[in-house]
């Protein structure tokens, strides 16, 4: 009865064959028979007639189901249990304890990965180094299209300035190699048959100096180096794109592969990622811009590797950070559900985009609208109005008559006020009367240029209460007659009093 | 520029570990029993927590055996528990490091916090024996992220083992990677409510530390210590009464759960809380089928 214990507990452990072991422990696991179970017990069923003790009763159930023997499950079983396990060692012969420690380790860490569904297509670390190997290959790509070009310049210059695209520049020079070939050679399958004049025309009459067969060959063989280069490069950004839309494919419908991978390159992993907030992700990439902002207590950046994504790039500057944080909201969204989520569809991603297509649109219409107080006034095209602004040079300002007192008293003010605020202000509120136009030209011109200057300055809080002043101080200018004062006024006080 | 800076320095720490345990009280290491109760609450070194806490010149630093095997005591500016670390260079959670060199040999020890680790509290509180030792089979139920785990593998050394089981899939996940690193511990993602599921994995063990924070934890370890543990085998059970029963006092939890498993043959011999490290905490350690004394 021993041995068939032994058998039993053993029979998976001297297979090799990973994957058949994982396979027979999970069935074990789950009370069910396997194959080598099966001639196992198959083999002892013949040699002794004896029931046989299992440890987990329903596994016994299903031995007496299937195989016919009659099972026994009780606290002696155990306690038999216990002792063969205790003298495991010496039971079974030629398998040191060591070697089934190792075994017992390879085995817990396959049946782990096993319940940890990990599947090694999902693995983030292919992103990541494939990123950084597409700027590396970019990067010394660029460097030997230059040294190719200064190096082959030597002998043909022109060839240069007429081929300016690097790809075609190299098969070029692969193809014929030495000035003189060109005449006999065939450019046409990658140059446009004009271009392929020009250079045979410049080939005859190049200014190059002569150089010898080994030279030639050296460049040669760069060339083609750089052409197999560039072909890996395409082959690279294919198996980026592939791995990018197999990992998180989410992620890839909202922002593209590129930006998608270079994201999760500058956090780490995709898990990282996932545990930053929104608007870590908007500015991730601007973290120089923003300490230097945040030490001085100035504006923070407001876009990082975002600023790449198609979303960002379509729309105009102004909605442009906007539009970042929109998406870098929704993209945290995909980043999690691709991290954290069981399947791997891209439903999810495609239908955020298409909420945030759809938001783009009415920003950029409400652009074109205006924003008034009511919202629904379209924004008029304003007639055209020529207004001759002949500046002159008022002398009257450089007075050497003392001045008056830089207390001004109230209704001064007001006339000064809204005068300078219909100047600055663009031809929305229509000007009625001739008048104010006389006494805006009268104004000092020199100030008035530093006004619109100053009043376009002004934050949008300041333009509004213009525009609610404006209707309340239309009225004066028709009836006040503004005296040029020769004053010079600061321009900060105006501005104070105006806010009044 | 202060607040600014302190942000700055936030942030920009965000992968360093350190952080959190610096900040989190010194973890004096009483180290023997008597002195244990003192606890240790560091003096806090404000926001600033890079690892200010370097030695002034003139402080010797050493690091002595503690009374159980495998564990040691690191006098500096502060004590600290500490073991040796099995995979020299590498913190396992962001724990200090700290590295000593005795008779020209340069040793690695890794700080070992008390307010994660309920062994850590219990060795600081005290306990008279933790039956961990050197060379010694372990049974870990409840490993989470291997955190505590790593401790156990840096006590029991590369000949000893530790069955760490543990059902959660992203603590498991963590498990997974510290166990790569060590070889003396084997992962079980199984449910340690069913011992048969992973009887294929686990021999005999001498000690079973039990912190699964379950109300019928006492049956899990019976369970366990049935089909694992040999005769004579210690246990450590780490029992949360607020787990048990949240409406029962403290004192009559730990009482209700040693009767229980006093009547599966886990026959306990001390019980400790975890004051001041943990509340409402105790640790009960005991033998199971003790050998007859008339063997010995």
């Amino acid at each position: 009865m021993r041995r068939n214990f032994k058998r039993l507990i053993v029979c998976g452990r001297n297979l090799k064959p990973q994957r058949k072991l994982i396979k027979s422990f999970t069935a074990l696991m789950e009370g069910k028979i396997n194959k080598q179970l099966k001639k196992v017990l198959k083999k002892i069923v013949k040699e002794a007639h004896e029931p046989l003790a299992v440890a987990d009763a329903k596994l016994g159930g299903v031995i007496k189901e299937k195989l016919n023997l009659s099972c026994i499950h009780s606290p002696v079983v155990n306690e038999l249990m216990r002792g063969i396990r205790s003298q495991m060692d010496g039971l079974i012969p030629g398998v040191e304890s060591r070697e089934m420690t190792a075994m017992c380790l390879g085995l817990a860490h396959s049946l782990s990965r096993y319940r940890l569904k990990f599947s090694a297509d999902k693995v983030d670390t292919m992103i990541v180094q494939a990123i950084s190997l597409l700027d590396d290959l970019d990067k010394e790509l660029n460097n030997y299209i230059m040294r190719c070009r200064e190096w082959y310049g030597w002998h043909f210059p022109e060839l240069g300035k007429i081929i300016s695209d690097n790809l075609t520049y190299c098969k070029c020079l692969q193809k014929v190699g030495d000035r003189k070939n060109y005449a006999s050679a065939t450019l046409s399958e990658f140059l446009p048959e004009e271009v392929e004049a020009e250079v045979k025309a410049a080939a005859e009459i190049s200014m190059g100096t002569e150089v010898s067969e080994e030279d030639i060959c050296n460049i040669l063989h760069l060339c083609t180096q750089v052409i197999e280069i560039s072909e890996y490069r395409t082959q690279l950004y294919e198996y980026l794109q592939n791995r990018m839309m197999a990992i998180a494919p989410n992620v890839t419908v909202m922002v593209g592969e590129l930006v998608g991978a270079r994201l999760i390159a500058h956090a780490g992993s995709l898990l990282n990622l996932a545990k930053h907030a929104a608007s870590t992700v908007q500015i991730l990439g601007a973290e120089k811009a923003l300490f230097r902002a945040l030490k001085s207590r100035r504006d923070t950046p407001k876009y990082g590797l975002i600023y790449h994504a198609s979303l960002v790039g379509q729309t105009s500057p102004k909605n442009k950070g906007k539009i970042s944080r929109m998406l870098a909201a929704k993209t945290v969204l995909a980043i999690r559900y691709d991290a954290f989520g069981e399947d791997s569809s891209s439903a999810m991603g495609v239908e955020n985009r298409a909420k945030l297509e759809a938001r783009l649109r009415t920003l950029e219409d409400r652009g074109i609208r205006k924003i008034s107080g009511t919202g629904k006034a379209l924004a008029k095209a304003e007639k055209y109005e020529h207004k001759s602004e002949v500046k002159t040079y008022d002398p009257s300002g450089d007075s050497t008559l003392p001045t008056y007192s830089k207390k001004r008293k109230i209704e001064e003010v007001d006339t000064e006020g809204e005068t300078t605020e219909k100047k600055a202000k663009k031809a929305k509120i229509k000007i009625k009367a001739e008048e104010v136009e006389e006494e805006e030209e009268e104004e000092e011109k020199v100030v008035i240029v530093e006004e619109e200057t100053s009043v376009k300055k002004k934050k949008k809080k300041d333009k509004k209460k213009h525009i609610k002043e404006e209707p309340l101080s239309e009225e004066e200018p028709c009836t006040s007659t503004a005296l040029p004062s020769p004053e010079k006024k600061k321009k900060k006080k105006k501005k104070k009093d105006n806010l009044d | 520029s202060k607040p600014s800076d302190r942000w700055q320095g936030n942030a920009m720490s965000g992968g360093r570990g350190g952080w959190g345990w610096g900040r989190g009280g010194g973890g004096k290491g009483g180290g023997d029993s008597g002195s244990g109760s003192k606890g240790g609450f560091g003096s806090d070194r404000g926001g600033q927590g890079k690892n200010k806490n370097r030695r002034r010149k003139g402080i010797s630093v050493s690091v002595e055996p503690h009374r159980h095997e495998g564990v040691f005591i690191y006098r500096g500016a502060e004590d600290a528990l500490v073991t040796l670390n099995m995979v020299p260079g590498l913190s396992v959670y962001g724990e200090r490091r700290v590295t000593i060199t005795e008779n020209g040999v340069k040793n690695e020890y890794r700080t070992w916090n008390p307010f994660r680790s309920k062994l850590a509290a219990a060795i600081l509180g005290g306990v008279d024996q933790i039956h961990i030792k050197p060379k010694s089979k372990v049974l870990y139920l409840g490993a989470a992220s291997g955190t505590t785990v790593s401790h156990v593998s840096d006590i029991i050394g590369p000949d000893g083992l530790v069955y760490a089981v543990e059902f959660s899939h992203r603590a498991g996940r963590d498990l997974v990677n510290v166990a790569k690193k060590r070889t003396n511990i084997i992962p079980v993602l199984e449910d340690a409510r069913h011992p048969l599921k992973y009887r294929m994995l686990i021999g005999m063990v001498d000690v079973i530390f039990a912190d699964v924070a379950q109300p019928d934890q006492s049956r899990i370890v019976a369970l366990n210590a049935h089909t694992f543990l040999r005769n004579g085998g210690h246990f450590l059970i780490s029992i949360k009464a607020n787990c048990i029963d949240s409406t029962a006092s403290a004192e009559a939890v730990f009482a209700s759960e040693v009767r229980k498993l006093q009547q599966e043959n886990l026959k306990p011999q001390e019980q400790l809380t975890l004051e001041p490290y943990e509340r409402d905490h105790a640790v009960v350690v005991g033998v199971y089928r003790p050998l007859p004394k008339s063997s010995k």
